[in-house]
């Protein structure tokens, strides 16, 4: 008995001793974020991230940043399948055509509880629009990262070497396709065309929408009826916005072979090495072209221009998100880390190291931004842009006019028929919700 | 005990009882892969026919199946797999035969052709189809310069937008890529034949063609059956290479059964229509592999 008594004792004594110093060694664990983003993989962007994860973890010893690169194409199909095994990173970045997709599949967590704790004025740094498009069944699903309108990017250099004002870059669609011609040149001589006028990235890849719609829209066409039930690809407008795109490379020959290959980077590449003109762009262009090609002295030679205008003034918006993974451990520790990627700061830190524009509106109102060439654009023309439909259906319905412009491109079909097969494929689409 | 026999005791004798005990050890020693097989194979099969026969609402039905039978694109990508893997396993088994009587001869630095014929093996799927991509860009791709310098043709060629030459250009780099394999096998099959019946043959007066028509093929017939059979199964599953080269464009016209469960599952969130893509292709491959399985168990 004594002895069994005197084991007893020393499990008690132990059990004391853990129960005292626990919340010690907890205060001197550190907890490990994962973190993911696209951006990573970048030359430029993952500099300026990797930068700014230092300057956290210096701020907060307590937190370890683990950083995981993702190809920008393939972030959807891993996250996803991270978060149905509940192993998605703490923190990841998302482009707004995918965010409803997350929430509406619980891999998103509830920053709203969050947000209420920091105060009531929290949110009045941001503008409304990105706050509501990232707002999901009256919770704030993410925090808005950037935000930024397509624009027209050109080469000053070639319009003057085409015989063009570079300080008049073309305002309508007719306009735009005279400039394309003249700036698609055999530019040494050998019976070769070598340069061409404009270039867009037509594989199937998820930038391409941000490109093509600002030109269906200006067109006055929309891909759906107003009440989202019905494909309005069939529409005059729609008709008149595919034909003028699909011209541009089989009968105006203004975009290089091979475009129904490329993705946003190949045009980027093209852009840097003066073998295209014209392309549509954003904030980032400018930084990721130069860094392809030093030599081309992208901040003075490239400009930005409003796309061009056709039935209406539009382009479509670019906005990102920051999102929490509902399975997290550290919720506290993953806030603050957002908190920190969306401060003022660290905005105005992204600005000036990749050009991208912020949804906040204290970073777009510093002179810094305001003076900047591209961003003064970028800003100006956000009044005029709308973001890509946020709906499940989407990716799909898009990748049903993807097909229809490679097969106009490249002759597989006419592209009447071709066009019409999108339009009866994405009433298919539509009558299955 | 003394006086009790050894039969009533239950007492069965040391020989007796590790025969008893053998096919329980056997159990054991493939418990540890059949726990991994139900994990990584069983389990995930299961959640997809599930999730196949998951209507909205959570109730079962067979709808998803209905609808894969009357999606024309479903049959237009059945179509395309089947030319894909016929052209690319018809072209593997040529090459590869060819290979392997090669590197099986007494050829000058056999073992350095060997090794040079098995590199495309060795290419990771993914890296093949980029480099292909990049041999086959029309702008600044290697084959069409080469083509150009000999003025073999004027303008660069589109070899992965042409709506001909797209399917082509990715059978061309997949047999490339896959031949090797082919080949690996067949030059077993071709070690293992014996030579007395190639010197019987010559002592008969056979020529080089009756020999390797009698003798040879005869010789391969199984091991023939086992690379066609594999063969098949891989090229049906491959995704890689074409997701890498033409991302199943121009429009849909180099999609394959994979990229389209890919895209149906990943891009368009279409998980359970995804799935009964995905158990219609298993069960494809089951029968493919039918054969096979038949062979295997017939000699065992």
């Amino acid at each position: 008995m004594r002895r069994s008594g005197g084991r007893l004792a020393a499990v008690a004594v132990v059990a004391a001793l853990v129960w005292t110093l626990a919340p010690a060694i907890r205060a001197g664990e550190v907890v490990t974020l994962r973190f993911s983003n696209w951006h990573l993989v970048e030359t430029v962007w993952g500099r300026s991230l990797r930068e700014a994860i230092r300057i956290f973890e210096s701020r907060n010893p307590g937190i370890r940043i683990v950083p995981e690169p993702i190809s920008y194409a393939e972030k959807e199909a891993r996250y996803q399948a991270e978060c149905a095994a509940r192993r998605m990173p703490d923190v990841v970045k998302l482009h707004n055509f995918s965010l409803t997709m997350f929430f509406e599949l619980g891999c998103a967590a509830d920053l709203t509880p969050f947000v209420q704790k920091e105060g009531p004025g929290f949110l009045k740094s941001w503008y409304e629009f990105p706050i509501k498009s990232l707002t999901y069944k009256g919770r704030l699903m993410a925090m808005p990262g950037d935000y930024m309108s397509m624009v027209l990017i050109y080469n000053r250099e070639l319009f003057r070497a085409a015989g063009l004002d570079p300080n008049r870059p073309p305002r309508t669609w007719e306009e735009f396709r005279e400039y394309a011609k003249r700036l698609t040149r055999d530019t040494d001589g050998d019976g070769r065309v070598d340069q061409w006028g404009f270039s867009i990235p037509a594989s199937k890849n998820p930038g391409l929408p941000l490109r093509i719609l600002p030109m269906v829209w200006s067109f006055g066409a929309d891909f759906l009826t107003p009440d989202g039930r019905r494909s309005a690809m069939n529409t005059p407008e729609f008709r008149e916005a595919f034909r003028f795109i699909v011209e541009l490379a089989t009968v105006d020959r203004v975009m290089p072979p091979g475009v129904t290959t490329f993705g946003p980077q190949d045009v980027r590449i093209q852009m840097a090495h003066r073998r295209i003109a014209m392309k549509i762009g954003s904030g980032w262009t400018y930084p990721i072209v130069n860094a392809i090609n030093p030599q081309l002295n992208a901040a003075e030679v490239l400009e930005a221009a409003p796309v061009p205008a056709g039935r209406r003034r539009i382009t479509a918006a670019w906005l990102s998100g920051w999102i929490m993974s509902p399975h997290t451990a550290h919720p506290e520790a993953a806030w603050r880390f957002i908190k920190f990627l969306t401060s003022k700061e660290t905005e105005k830190k992204f600005f000036e190291d990749n050009r991208v524009i912020s949804s906040r509106k204290d970073v777009n109102v510093l002179p810094l931004v305001k003076m900047d060439k591209f961003s003064r654009v970028i800003v100006q023309e956000l009044q005029h842009a709308r973001l890509e439909p946020q709906l499940k259906e989407w990716p799909e319905i898009f990748d049903a006019f993807a097909t229809a412009l490679q097969e106009a491109i490249t002759g597989a079909k006419p592209w009447e028929r071709a066009l019409l097969d999108a339009h009866t494929r994405v009433e298919g689409i539509l009558a299955r919700r | 005990m003394h006086g009790v026999s050894r039969a009533a005791t239950g007492w069965i004798g040391p020989r007796r009882a590790l025969r008893l005990r053998e096919p329980a050890v056997g159990y054991l020693f493939v418990a540890p892969a059949l726990v991994l097989l139900l994990a990584v194979l069983v389990y995930p099969a299961l959640t997809t026919l599930r999730l196949s026969v998951t209507l909205p609402g959570g109730q079962l039905g067979v709808q998803h199946y209905g609808q894969l039978l009357s999606d024309p694109l479903f049959w237009q990508v059945v179509r395309q797999t089947a030319a894909f893997v016929v052209a690319s396993v018809s072209a593997h088994l040529l090459l590869g035969l060819g290979a392997a009587l090669a590197v099986a001869g007494t050829v000058p630095a056999r073992g350095l052709f060997r090794v040079v014929a098995l590199l495309p093996w060795v290419v990771p799927d993914v890296v093949a189809g980029i480099v292909w991509k990049w041999i086959l860009n029309p702008l600044y791709g290697v084959l069409n310069d080469l083509l150009m310098a000999g003025r073999l043709v004027d303008q660069p060629l589109e070899w992965l937008t042409h709506p001909s030459l797209a399917p082509l250009s990715l059978i061309l780099a997949n047999v490339w890529r896959g031949f090797p394999f082919v080949m690996v096998i067949l030059l077993a099959g071709l070690q293992s034949i014996p030579q007395d019946l190639y010197e019987a043959a010559s002592l008969d007066g056979a020529g080089s063609w009756a020999r390797f028509r009698f003798v040879t093929l005869p010789g391969l017939r199984k091991v023939l059956v086992v690379a066609l059979a594999l063969d098949t199964i891989w090229e049906v599953r491959r995704f890689g290479l074409v997701q890498a080269m033409t991302g199943g464009g121009p429009g849909t016209l180099t999609e394959v059964l994979s990229t389209q469960v890919f895209k149906q599952y990943f891009q368009f969130y279409r998980f359970e229509y995804a799935s009964a893509m995905a158990v219609a292709m298993t069960v494809l491959l089951l029968a493919v592999s039918l054969p096979y399985v038949r062979m295997i168990m017939q000699e065992e």
